[in-house]
């Protein structure tokens, strides 16, 4: 199901909001997670199976990762204190143990549903490479809705525990609410449970107050996908569909709506996500920070689906790069490169690391390893080359701080970012590389040939029209101001005239009836 | 305290150490920076930072960098 239906917004929102104040306060996150699971048992079916296995899997294993903790502490009591180091140790052996146990039972599952296939193609590719008559045979499996999402969710839970960074939950409704709240399973953010647990559990009530602050931010959401990610669809599928009818002008456009169309879809699902969080007193963790304000690649990693690139920046990159032997590699490389090339050689083996998982992450093919290497050499390329740039900047007396080289940095970033997108929206490789080729062989400024890719003028005016909208929210986000915050200090009256005011100019300007394909949730198939 | 500093400028200046307190949350220290970081203050003050205490609320400031490596130093 997607969000953007119109009887997800306006009529299960509201019955999910009744049934859920008329109940007591102790009952209510009862109510939400009963709720979460016919959900997702509505759209996934059976599979809910699979979410519910994950949700025993990890609570058992906080549970004993917690019983270990303890006996090792009752232990400690008992022994001499040369002892207490090999005490230590053998426990930890032992929740590493439990914990590994649970990573590869939540891991097999994420690899049979996505990536089986994948393998299963190209071993057998090798094997009629190799001449070796044997082939594996490919059954298509449909995913549990969210699996990537909720997958790392759990093991992020589990793994925080091992770390002792959170205590485990001794109540499983609780950790099952955790992972399933309803608005967050199909798309994320992946909450960390000591951003969002607490929250879930209190069974605010939703007031008049919280109900129009949390569907300011759905309606929000609603228009960057119906005015502007639905009008750019059609661009991208005719552009994508049979990019060697246009010029590369043309072709740049759709790849550059493409990119667009994401972060209006997908910036737009958290929206409604985060709305309908803040109904319920729910904190869900923002997924957006003006991504296309970044300075450079790695900069817009930590401005674009935030959640992700934390999730990897905490349980990937760190214990990769400071593992006893990458910390050995930059104490030995630092000596012979200086300060910022020596932590430079391990930090490289973690992004490695992180940017093929990346890829990966988002689904099971080529396009999708060489969109994470992609991204992987762009982010090596500007710290090798920051020091130096930094030392030109300097001799011509450029300041990197002053607007106009942020205006520059922000558009040669997002050049190389739309670039990245093409290789994760075009179907294959050799497709990416042909659309990549066309875009350079062909490129002329033929302006006129936008009018036949399916969109008329009006489409146009609208659709720059909210960008501009956009991009001016998007500034006033960054100039650190919050925009429903002084909405909010506006009187009831004004506040509900502002509510409607929104739905009129979706209900007039947003893209949909004959002409228009909505875009599907592009992130709920990841 | 002096010499974390002087650690912090050599791998970051125009910062100023003392009253900026959201070093990672406002972005001046990056991941790769950190790692430098990192390697160069167990190097000086003879501890060992573990990845579970790679939090921001750790790094933000000089001053919270100083709490974790006296607090190392005692643990150790």
């Amino acid at each position: 199901m997607s969000f953007f239906n119109p009887v997800f917004a306006f009529a299960f929102i509201p019955f999910v909001v009744i049934i859920y104040n008329l109940f007591p306060k102790k009952l209510r996150a009862g109510v939400l997670l009963a709720i979460s699971l016919l959900f997702f048992a509505f759209v996934s079916k059976w599979l809910i199976i699979y979410l519910l296995l994950s949700i025993i899997s990890v609570y058992v294993t906080g549970i004993s990762i917690s019983k270990l903790e303890e006996k090792k502490k009752e232990a400690l009591k008992t022994v001499e204190k040369e002892e207490k180091k090999s005490v230590k140790a053998s426990y930890k052996r032992k929740e590493k143990f439990v914990l590994v146990l649970c990573i590869i039972f939540n891991v097999t599952f994420l690899f049979f549903f996505k990536y089986l296939n994948f393998f299963a193609v190209n071993a057998n590719l090798l094997m009629d490479y190799f001449k070796i008559g044997h082939r594996i045979t490919i059954v298509k499996h449909v995913a549990p809705i969210g699996i990537s999402f909720y997958t790392l969710e759990a093991l992020s839970y589990v793994l925080d525990i091992y770390y002792g960074k959170i205590e485990a939950d001794k109540n499983i409704l609780r950790v099952a609410l955790y992972l399933a709240f309803f608005p967050q399973v199909l798309e994320g953010p992946i909450a960390r449970y000591s951003d969002t647990a607490k929250s879930l559990y209190e069974g605010n009530k939703v007031t008049f107050e919280s109900f129009n602050y949390g569907y300011q931010r759905i309606l929000y959401g609603f228009a960057k996908k119906l005015i502007i990610a639905d009008r750019l669809n059609i661009i991208v599928k005719s552009v994508f569909e049979d990019f060697n009818s246009y010029n590369g002008f043309t072709v740049f456009i759709g790849v550059a709506a493409y990119m667009i169309m994401l972060y209006m879809e997908f910036s737009g699902t958290i929206d409604i996500v985060i709305g309908i969080g803040e109904m319920f007193g729910v904190k869900v963790p923002e997924n957006f920070r003006q991504p296309f304000f970044a300075k450079n690649v790695s900069d817009f990693w930590t401005r674009w689906h935030i959640s992700l690139g934390l999730w990897f920046k905490d349980y990937i990159f760190y214990p990769v790069s400071l593992s006893k032997s990458m910390k050995n590699l930059t104490g030995k490389a630092k000596k012979k490169l200086g300060n910022h090339y020596g932590p430079l050689v391990s930090g490289s083996v973690a992004l490695l690391a992180v940017w093929l998982l990346n890829g990966l992450w988002h689904g099971a093919g080529w396009h999708y390893i060489f969109f994470g290497l992609y991204h992987f050499f762009m982010i090596l390329m500007g710290n090798i080359f920051d020091p130096s740039v930094a030392k030109v900047c300097e001799k011509l007396h450029i300041d990197r701080h002053k607007k106009g080289y942020r205006i520059f940095q922000s558009v040669k970033m997002t050049f190389w970012v739309f670039i990245g997108e093409l290789f994760f929206r075009a179907p294959s490789l050799t497709v990416a590389f042909a659309m990549l080729r066309r875009m350079f062989d062909t490129f002329s400024f033929r302006v006129g040939e936008l009018f036949t890719l399916g969109m008329d003028r009006k489409d146009y005016v609208v659709l720059m029209i909210g960008l501009v909208g956009i991009f001016i929210m998007g500034i006033v986000h960054e100039k650190g101001i919050n925009v429903r915050e002084e909405i909010s200090k506006k009187k009831l009256v004004t506040r509900w005239a502002i509510l409607y005011a929104f739905i009129l100019v979706i209900l007039i300007f947003g893209a949909y009836g004959q002409g228009y394909v909505p875009v599907d949730p592009i992130y709920a198939d990841f | 305290m002096e010499e974390l500093i002087e650690i912090l400028e050599e791998l970051q200046p125009d910062v100023d150490y003392e009253t900026v307190d959201d070093l990672v949350d406002g972005r001046y220290l990056d991941s790769l920076t950190i790692l430098s970081l990192i390697s160069e203050i167990e190097d000086a003050f003879d501890v060992e930072i573990p990845t579970v205490e790679i939090i921001p609320a750790n790094f933000n400031s000089a001053a919270k960098m100083w709490e974790l490596i006296t607090r190392l130093q005692e643990e150790d």
